[in-house]
């Protein structure tokens, strides 16, 4: 991550829009130059709202926004010279394709030969030669969405924000564009700050992902790192499926715990340091769960109650009483048929601690 | 059974609602000085068909004077309803306006209120600062009465504008008037022209203000024909309703025309927490 | 926390402030411009209603002296005296008629008595004891020279009924113009009594111009329904083209149309010669269509029959049509599954379209005024009448006044349900 130089930084930067309620509090985050960064968190986290305030739309009610080590709160969006798609597109209706995209280009009074060439080649860019004469009206929306697309960039603006993009395109469109996106990012390097609410879309594009939660940044990753060593809950549950235990330290021995989760007594691989009688939320993906282990093969191994099953053809979700818990999901693949476990079954889990997180609790974290 | 019947109601009602303003062109075209068709005009006989009343109307100096004062009267009054009513159109549609809908009753008012009374009032206030039989009297009275239309036109327009608009053109480096210009404006000018459209209609057909407030030099085409209809009677009458009938037909044709490309603004879909 | 969020409020203040000072800012031209050429005038008028200034300017002095008098006997000197000298005046700068015009409607005949007074004063000059030379020198204090005078004049300035009206025609602000647009009027006494049913104007007038507004409102709905259910069931094209003919009348000229229907409806005009023409009537009885109560509804009604159709297609335009068709193959005939399906959710269509409808037509002036005859008048045509003819612009304030207390009360209740801002055009 070092040596590379830092696009955009924010120092923490707090924005509340009716005096009261902070909706972004204490953000501190850094984009490198040529990053595909995403902002990933349920609605109303505050993602737009950082976005607006990078874009100048917003200004911080605290904190300080940098570009490239520049602070930017008195610079109007205008003279910030990056490039926006907005999910609705926002392309100018009474317009043409060619005259959309010629708009910043006019408004930075490039001659005209300059500007036809440039059109030409982003809309070629995303593949939308020959569309200069459509009215947006006359496009589809997969077509609109790359218009938008190749008027934030025609300018060559080296920063990219992108809100929900492809928040209004059906499914198959939108894995399409995602990898559209993706191509055309790492064409011209551009650093792109992108916005979504669906893990999945993150996980797929992004070099990182600032996982957002109630105004906060709760944890930023690469997506695998993300999954596999989520540091919060609340990341755990929100990237891909987790089961959530919740128990106290009963010893501590380097980075393996025990703890007590009220029934049982669960190892676990300790993300931040934890004492003796602290309490800690252990998470553990139902894919890592073994069921009816080798005896004395995991040195987690519980009894469980089978309370239901759901056959998802290539792959069984099972949901068992154990360790405290009447919610634990477990995912076994498909490879014995239907049939392998029944309801109201009693079997054996086993997993390793290396496989279950031991996690500072967040309401600890809520407090502090 | 019933559909039927209930299509020859319409179609019924329908020619109740246009064969009146029909029936008048073809006898504006009477050679007699008659309101009604003559022998010879069911006849199809040239001879019953004339231009003498288009005639005798483009010749008369009072009707003449009468088109210029409705045209100076009605394009003046226009203007400055168009300027006011843009413009707080454009504070009304503010989210943060304050007041709102009292400041919207107020404005639209003079619609509603009955013109007699209005025109009462005017023709007490005016006489009493002197711009009783004036033309600027009725141009501001005029504009009053035709701001509303304005007012409500281009509300509804700007209701309709995606916001999104403006930021996407300043993300792409236009300032504030040059976004204005480029963007905005284009986008809401086919309501505004509407709401001007409607302005002047109301000022052209205005007669009561006229009748209270405007003098000998004030006369203009409405209030000549008031006269027409009250005093000398004449087939001249049909050939200016003709005439007006014609201009009625093209300001409702481009005010249909602009409506269909107004609608080139996409609806603002976008969440109110980014509006 | 508590520093960050004190900053956040003290930030907001001053830019949501900013904000709506814009917005206020933008609107302002135009409320002033209202305010001033619309607002201030009806406020002139409601003014003129009830202000009567012209008898208390031009007899200052002698009301003043009235106002002690118990109206028992007859003034004193000094009243005599300080009315003599104010009418000689009002006759020198020519307010005089106003002023006995005034006063007369209190008590009729005292026009004559006013200007024969000031007639005979000008002769006898500033002071009676001039013409007498003989009795020159300070008169006795019971003398009551002016007294004398004006009662040789004219008996009536022996009785306590013309001071009274003098008095009461000398109020700066009286109710007296609406009591008589109500029909009722006030004895030189003081007390209310209604006018005897042969004497009453206005209240009949009015009765019948809420009448007529309503019947036109039924009509309007009647007519309007059927063909707004049929536009906004119409594929958009024709509903397009449907709307067009709606729209046609709301386009043309006031004027235009109801000239176009007193070609269509007189004696001579081409509905009587059709019907002359296909036998179904005499020359001799041709119908009498206009310049009556029937002139004025048929031009009323198709004047405002846009209003209804316009309102009543938007509402109908956003209920789904496979409503009626669910209701109808529930087995329901047309008429149940209208009743209780669809005209239900054309409620707000119906109140916005009626209620706009009756406010413009109780207004109305210049269909009646042009097709309405003797008999077709409604209330406008009156107030045009007291501000053109009989000049009594109190009246005509009044009444004024009253047609816009309807107006005002009928426009919030379209307010609170339909919402002015909601309104749409053409
Ligand atoms: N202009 C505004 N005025 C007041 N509150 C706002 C405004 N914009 C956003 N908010 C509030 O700020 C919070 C964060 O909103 P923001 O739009 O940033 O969320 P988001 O993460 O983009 O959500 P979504 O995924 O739904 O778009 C929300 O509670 C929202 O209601
Ligand atoms: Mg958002």
């Amino acid at each position: 991550m070092s040596g590379k130089t830092v696009h955009v930084e924010f120092e923490g930067v707090n924005k509340s829009y009716d005096g009261r309620k902070l909706v972004v509090r204490d953000l501190n985050l850094r984009v490198e130059e040529g990053e595909f960064l995403t902002l990933l968190g349920p609605s109303g986290s505050g993602k737009t709202t950082c976005l607006m305030m990078l874009a100048g739309f917003e200004d911080p009610t605290g904190g300080v926004i940098r570009i490239f080590g520049d602070s930017v709160g008195k610079v109007p969006p205008r003279r910030r010279n990056i490039g926006m798609v907005f999910q609705n597109y926002a392309l100018f209706p009474h317009l043409s394709v060619g005259e959309n995209l010629a708009y910043p280009l006019e408004v930075r009074r490039i001659e005209r030969a300059g500007v036809v060439e440039r059109v030409r080649r982003a809309l070629r860019l995303v593949r939308l030669e020959g569309f200069e004469g459509r009215r947006p009206g006359e496009l589809s929306g997969g077509q609109q969405q790359r218009v938008a697309i190749a008027r934030a960039l025609v300018f060559e603006p080296r920063l990219v924000l992108m809100d929900e993009p492809l928040g209004a395109l059906d499914r198959r469109l939108r894995e399409e564009m995602q990898y559209e996106i993706r191509r055309i990012q790492r064409t011209l390097g551009v650093t792109v700050v992108y916005v979504t609410h669906d893990q999945q879309e993150a996980m797929a594009m992004s070099d990182r992902v600032a996982v957002f939660n109630r105004g906060r940044i709760e944890q930023v990753a690469p997506p695998e790192v993300l999954y596999e060593e989520p540091e919060r809950g609340f990341v755990a549950t929100f990237i891909g499926d987790n089961n959530l235990l919740f128990g106290r330290v009963l010893g501590v021995e380097r980075d393996i715990c025990e703890a007590d989760t009220g029934t049982d007594v669960v190892k676990a691989f300790l993300v931040a340091p934890r004492g003796v009688g602290d309490r800690v939320t252990l998470a553990i993906r139902p894919e890592r769960v073994a069921l009816d282990p080798e005896p004395g093969r995991y040195s987690n191994e519980f009894e469980a109650q089978v309370d239901d099953i759901a056959f998802l053809g290539d792959h069984l979700r099972v949901r068992l009483t154990v360790c405290g818990s009447t919610d634990f999901v477990i995912k076994i693949a498909n490879t014995v048929g239907h049939g392998a476990v029944l309801e109201d079954d009693r079997v054996r889990i086993g997993f390793t601690p290396l496989d279950c997180r031991a996690l500072v609790p967040d309401e600890e974290r809520e407090e502090g | 059974m019933g559909r039927l019947l209930h299509v020859a109601f319409c179609a019924a009602v329908f020619v109740f609602l246009v064969a009146p303003i029909l029936v008048i062109v073809p006898l504006s075209f009477n050679a007699e000085p008659y309101f009604t068709f003559t022998d010879g005009m069911l006849r199809l006989d040239a001879d019953a068909w004339s231009l003498r009343w288009y005639e005798a109307v483009a010749g008369d100096g009072e009707w003449r004077r009468a088109l210029v004062n409705s045209l100076v009267i009605g394009v003046s009054a226009t203007v400055l309803a168009t300027v006011l009513g843009v413009l707080a159109a454009l504070g009304l549609a503010s989210p943060a306006m304050p007041g709102r809908a009292v400041v919207m009753s107020v404005v639209i008012s003079p619609m509603v209120t009955p013109v007699i009374v209005a025109a009462a009032g005017m023709f007490f206030f005016y006489s009493s600062i002197g711009l009783a039989q004036t033309h600027l009297g009725l141009i501001l009275a005029h504009a009053a009465l035709g701001t509303p239309f304005v007012v409500i036109t281009v509300t509804a327009t700007l209701a309709g504008f995606n916001h999104d608009l403006t930021r996407a053109a300043a993300s792409l480096g236009a300032g504030p008037w040059y976004a204005f210009r480029s963007v905005q404006l284009p986008l809401v000018l086919p309501g505004i022209v509407s709401g001007a459209l409607f302005a002047f209609a109301t000022s052209f057909d205005e007669v009561v203000t006229v009748l209270f407030m405007g003098g000998v030099e004030q006369r203009t085409v409405p209030r000549e024909m008031w006269a027409g209809v009250r005093e000398q009677i004449s087939p001249a009458i049909l050939a200016v309703a003709t005439f007006l009938i014609a201009f009625a037909l093209l300001l409702m044709g481009l005010v249909q025309w602009l409506r269909g490309r107004g609608s080139g603004s996409e609806p603002a879909a976008r969440d109110a927490a980014t509006a | 926390m508590p520093g960050v969020i004190a900053e956040a409020g003290r930030s907001r203040l001053s830019s949501s402030f900013l904000r709506s000072l814009k917005a206020w800012l933008l609107v302002l031209p135009l409320l002033a411009f209202i305010g001033v050429t619309f607002i201030v005038p009806l406020g002139s008028m409601l003014t003129r209603s009830v202000h009567a200034p012209v008898v208390a300017d031009a007899l200052p002095e002698t009301l003043a002296l009235l106002r002690s008098w118990d109206a028992a006997g007859l003034p004193g000197e000094a009243v005599y005296a300080a009315a003599a000298r104010e009418i000689r005046t009002a006759r020198e700068t020519r307010t005089l008629g106003q002023v006995a015009t005034r006063i007369n409607r209190l008590k009729s005949g005292l026009r004559g008595v006013l200007s024969r007074t000031a007639r005979q004063l000008r002769s006898i000059g500033p002071r009676p004891g001039d013409h007498e030379p003989e009795r020159a020198g300070q008169p006795p204090d019971d003398a009551t020279p002016w007294r004398d005078t004006l009662l040789g004049i004219d008996d009536a300035w022996g009785e306590a009924d013309t001071w009274l009206a003098i008095r009461r025609a000398g109020e700066r602000f009286t109710a007296r113009h609406y009591l008589n647009a109500l029909d009722l009027t006030q004895s030189v006494d003081g007390g209310v009594v209604a006018q005897p049913p042969e004497l009453r104007i206005y209240l009949p007038l009015l009765g019948r111009t809420l009448l007529v507004s309503l019947a036109i409102t039924v009509l309007c709905l009647v007519l309007g329904y059927p063909v707004a259910y049929l536009i906004a069931q119409a594929p958009p094209k024709r509903a397009n083209l449907l709307l067009l003919l709606v729209l046609v009348p709301f386009w043309t000229s006031l004027l235009v149309r109801t000239t176009s229907w007193i070609v269509l409806l007189q004696s001579q005009g081409v509905v009587n010669d059709l019907l002359v023409a296909a036998g179904l009537l005499g020359d001799e009885d041709r119908l009498a269509m206009i310049y009556n109560m029937t002139g004025t509804m048929v031009a009323m009604t198709h004047v405002l029959l846009p209003f209804m159709v316009l309102p009543l297609y938007s509402v109908m335009r956003t209920i789904p049509p496979h409503y009626m068709r669910a209701a109808t193959s529930l087995g329901g005939t047309f008429f149940q599954a209208f009743r209780r399906v669809y005209w239900p959710q054309t409620l707000p269509g119906v109140g916005a379209g009626s209620l706009l409808v009756f406010i413009l037509a109780i207004g109305y002036y210049i269909t009646p005024a042009l097709v309405g005859g003797r008999t077709g008048q409604l209330i406008s045509n009156m107030i045009a009448y007291h501000m053109q003819q009989s000049l009594n612009w109190g009246l005509a304030a009044a009444l004024g006044g009253l047609l816009l207390v309807c107006v005002v009360a009928l426009y919030l209740v379209f307010d609170r349900l339909v919402g002015v801002d909601r309104m749409r055009l053409g």
